[in-house]
């Protein structure tokens, strides 16, 4: 062993070298305060690590990339921690890098003759950001790439040559395949090899000139091995341990593939960027304009910086109180920006419900990938633009959103809010005040519940209307004495019969109700949607046993007591058929109730509510013509709303209907008597 | 890094041991080594299990032919029993499915090929047509009425056995089934097959 150990050496001289890395003098002993720059080559090692793990399954193109981070994440062995480790040190560097130049600024270490080494310093700095930044792009997700959009196009601010820096970045005029093979190519390649030169030369260099004694008579003199190694390893297990803490409990999250088409106002970068943004965000910031403050700003900051060993040259010790106040100034206005960048999107629920609907997408596309189908060689995107559980809410939202609600909100579980001016002491006062629903709420729309109450208390399931301009004008007119046709919830045909209620809810029609409600639900036959959606199955959860006294109450009139002979095809003459599109002239003067609220009887009803086989003259709904709403997206909007698509575990968005209390509707309650 | 400047001391042959050290430093010394090898360890390890990825997670079982009765794992061919040559003339197929490529699924692309032959008793037998040699492709040489391989010129009877000692193995042979209607049928003309790929270079059929 000794023997070759000598000839080893003998050949390649490693035994000066290990006395050259180990025993380097630390004279007033080892000390805690020297950490940072090893954690830093910690760190750095981590994401070499964790950086070439992840590159041997990453696949750069705008069709594989977000679906290989996918895989990584979600099915390779031990993947979501390769993945979270490399995230999470990424921040941990970034703030490592924090510390590390603070630190040098107060202890001095830039001063004479450590200039060239600082100064190296600050070139790795440069370069991790450029690592942070082209990282961040790389998973092809929503965030990262409306984020990533920003900074390119603040390259294009850059004075004189801005447009084509940002054409060179991205490959092109517009994002594509070609932005993340360059990005990567800078990412995993050129970038890294620049920062092994730097750091190279920078230990080098440090190594030239020695530790910055911070008290020489702290501690006798030390040697480098073992002592400040020790200190070194302690705090490096430390940064370890949060890393993977952070990366087992929190994960690095992977948000909807990235859509150029599907707005995304959830954008943020990265929370050390946060301070930026929100410097940006300043109106008189804003005034001076983009190259002022996201270039001529930190290039300023960044050359007093690189100034602080010549202000010391000069100025002396007055320079270094200077270099140190203007180093913790900097420090303290990026805190208080970062914390006030937080605290302004926490207080706004628009940015909340952004980020809400940022997490349900990430949630859905992943259950998408997973799902029976995978991901089809089009890619994610098509996974999510095919949904109709994503697209749904978004076409309700834009289409629907203006008369109805969906469980109170408008579909993407927000509430519809109007701003109204009014003269308070003669100055016009600003309030944001809750729009009132014109037509039903659509949540539970074709279920059981809603069946019920359409049957048992029709005036309070359409009370919703009696907000809208036409039904107060028409009821206007009405009492003014002008005869009118409009839809009046409280007086009409059905409103009359389901009048009766006396005989409706009594005991011996309790089971008639509950059969012909179950008649009516089958007729609609939205998708079942089990709690578990893992229990799928081609079935529904009618209770088939019904369904023969359902449709002989529906169509026989077979009800006990006052009701009995009233059956819903003396005018609903179609029920319990298929549905057909009737011409005008061949329909009964009643809502078609043929398959009502199927999706066939959808397709002809949001394409066609005037016809006389649906509201004929009473209707007040605009026909969405295939001009508003394409095939294609009515589709998905009639397969949201029967619940025709792969079940999913993401929560709806939350009831907001306790806003509406003042108006909501009566037969809600009484149907659960 | 071995250049000595002005300001580094001349490294000592043996480690100074500062004033009062001794057993304790050699504690130290051997709590630094453990503590450096777990920070090096730890996340070399994860990411070696990453790595070895395609080897320690659980592989799907293949099993495209549905669940139809007893042809569970078997393909339908675009082909009939009645359409392949009497005179036991081999027919070559291509074998169509749904496919895996990691994160991507694939409906119904080509995923091999297949030859096809009616024996003397009017029994179909079925041949994948990759070569158990290095994995080209076998073709059927008229003018020897034979199975050949171009790139290594191994060479099959059409019953599949090897007539030179160049590839390990006969030619390898797939379970086939008639069927009507995706129900398991003797007298059916629809053709399922048990499609496989097997190990290259062994004198054994092992499949992959």
């Amino acid at each position: 062993m000794n023997a070759l150990i000598t000839w080893l050496d003998s050949r390649t001289g490693f035994k000066d070298l290990m006395h050259e890395a180990l025993y380097e003098r630390v004279p007033g002993g080892a000390r805690w305060r020297y950490v940072w720059g090893s954690t830093l080559v910690f760190t750095f090692t981590l994401q070499v690590i964790t950086g070439f793990m992840l590159w041997s399954a990453y696949s750069p193109s705008t069709r594989t990339a977000w679906e290989s981070v996918f895989y990584i994440q979600n099915v390779m062995a031990f993947g979501y921690l390769v993945r979270g480790i490399h995230h999470f040190a990424a921040q941990a560097m970034v703030v490592l890098m924090a510390i590390h130049l603070v630190q040098v600024v107060i202890d001095g270490a830039y001063k004479a003759p450590r200039e060239m080494n600082f100064w190296l310093g600050l070139v790795l700095l440069q370069i991790v950001l450029g690592l942070s930044l082209t990282g961040y792009l790389l998973p092809w997700d929503q965030k990262g790439y409306y984020a990533t959009k920003v900074t390119t196009n603040i390259m294009s601010a850059t004075p004189v040559v801005g447009a084509e820096v940002q054409t060179m970045a991205q490959g092109g005029t517009e994002y594509g395949h070609l932005t993340l093979t360059r990005f990567f190519a800078m990412h995993a390649g050129i970038l890294p090899a620049m920062l092994v030169g730097f750091l190279a030369l920078h230990i080098y260099v440090f190594r030239r000139h020695g530790l910055t004694v911070h008290d020489v008579n702290h501690a006798p003199e030390t040697n480098f091995w073992p002592d400040q190694v020790l200190k070194d390893a302690i705090a490096c297990l430390a940064v370890l341990a949060v890393v993977m803490l952070l990366a087992l409990f929190k994960g690095a999250e992977l948000s909807a593939p990235a859509d150029a088409a599907t707005k995304f106002d959830a954008a943020r970068p990265e929370w050390y960027f946060l301070f930026l943004f929100k410097f940006l965000h300043f109106e008189a910031v804003n005034r001076l304009g983009i190259t002022f403050g996201a270039i001529i700003v930190p290039g300023i900051i960044m050359g007093i910086i690189a100034m602080m060993p010549l202000t010391y040259k000069f100025l002396g010790n007055l320079g270094h109180r200077l270099n140190t106040t203007f180093i913790w100034l900097l420090g303290a206005a990026i805190v208080v920006l970062t914390a006030m960048a937080i605290i302004e999107d926490n207080n706004d629920p628009k940015f909340q419900a952004d980020v809400a609907e940022s997490h349900r997408d990430g949630q859905r596309a992943r259950e998408l990938a997973l799902g029976p189908d995978r991901i089809p060689v089009e890619g994610a995107i098509s996974l999510m633009r095919n949904d109709p559980f994503t697209q749904g809410p978004r076409l309700f939202f834009q289409h629907c959103k203006a008369c109805h609600r969906y469980n109170g909100h408008d579909g993407r579980g927000s509430l519809v809010t109007e701003i109204v001016k009014e003269l308070v002491e003669g100055k016009e006062v600003e309030t944001t005040v809750l729009t009132k629903p014109t037509a039903v709420d659509l949540n539970g729309f074709g279920k059981r519940e809603w069946m019920r109450s359409v049957v048992v208390d029709y005036p309070a399931h359409f009370s919703w209307l009696k907000n809208s301009g036409w039904y107060k004008q028409a009821a206007a007119a009405e009492a003014a004495g002008t005869e009118v046709t409009y839809l009046d919830p409280d007086n009409s045909e059905m409103a009359d019969w389901s009048g009766s209620r006396d005989s409706l809810m009594s005991a011996e029609n309790a089971d008639n109700l509950t059969a012909l409600v179950e008649f009516l639900f089958a007729e609609a036959d939205h998708g079942f949607q089990p709690e578990d959606p893992k229990t799928r199955g081609d079935f529904t959860d009618v209770d088939v046993s019904l369904l023969d006294k359902g449709r002989a109450v529906a169509t026989e009139g077979a009800w006990a007591g006052d009701l009995n002979g009233t059956s819903c095809i003396d005018c609903h003459s179609t029920i319990g058929q298929d549905f057909v599109v009737a011409a005008d002239d061949e329909g009964d003067g009643y809502p078609t109730m043929a398959k009502y609220a199927s999706e066939a009887w959808l397709r002809d009803f949001i394409r066609n509510p005037g016809a006389a086989r649906h509201y004929g003259e009473k209707n007040e709904m605009p026909a969405y013509r295939v001009e508003k709403l394409s095939d294609q997206d009515l589709d998905l909007l009639i397969r949201w709303m029967t619940g025709n698509h792969l079940p999913s575990e993401v929560p709806d968005y939350g009831s907001q209907l306790n806003a509406f209390e003042v108006v909501a509707p009566q037969g809600a309650a009484d149907a659960t008597e | 890094m071995s250049d000595t400047s002005s300001q580094s001391i001349p490294a000592p042959e043996q480690p100074t041991d500062p004033p009062g050290a001794g057993r304790r430093n050699v504690l130290v010394e051997i709590l630094t080594a453990f503590l450096s090898f777990i920070i090096v360890a730890v996340p070399s390890t994860i990411g070696g299990i990453f790595f070895l990825d395609p080897l320690v997670r659980g592989r799907k079982p293949k099993g495209d032919g549905g669940e139809t009765g007893g042809l569970t794992g078997f393909i339908k061919l675009p082909v009939t029993a009645d359409s392949i040559p009497a005179d036991g003339t081999p027919v070559a197929v291509s074998v169509r499915t749904d496919q895996d490529d990691a994160w991507n699924h694939y409906k119904d692309v080509p995923v091999g090929s297949v030859w096809l032959r009616k024996t003397p008793v009017g029994k179909i037998i079925v041949f994948n047509s990759v070569c158990p040699h290095l994995g080209c492709s076998v073709d059927y040489r008229r003018s020897e009425n034979d199975f050949f391989c171009p790139c290594h010129t191994s060479c099959f009877t059409l019953d599949g056995e090897k007539t030179n000692d160049i590839p390990p193995r006969g030619m390898d042979e797939l379970e086939i089934a008639t069927a009507t209607d995706g129900q398991p049928n003797e007298n059916g003309v629809e053709l399922w097959v048990k499609f496989q790929n097997f190990r290259s270079t062994t004198s054994e059929k092992i499949a992959i």
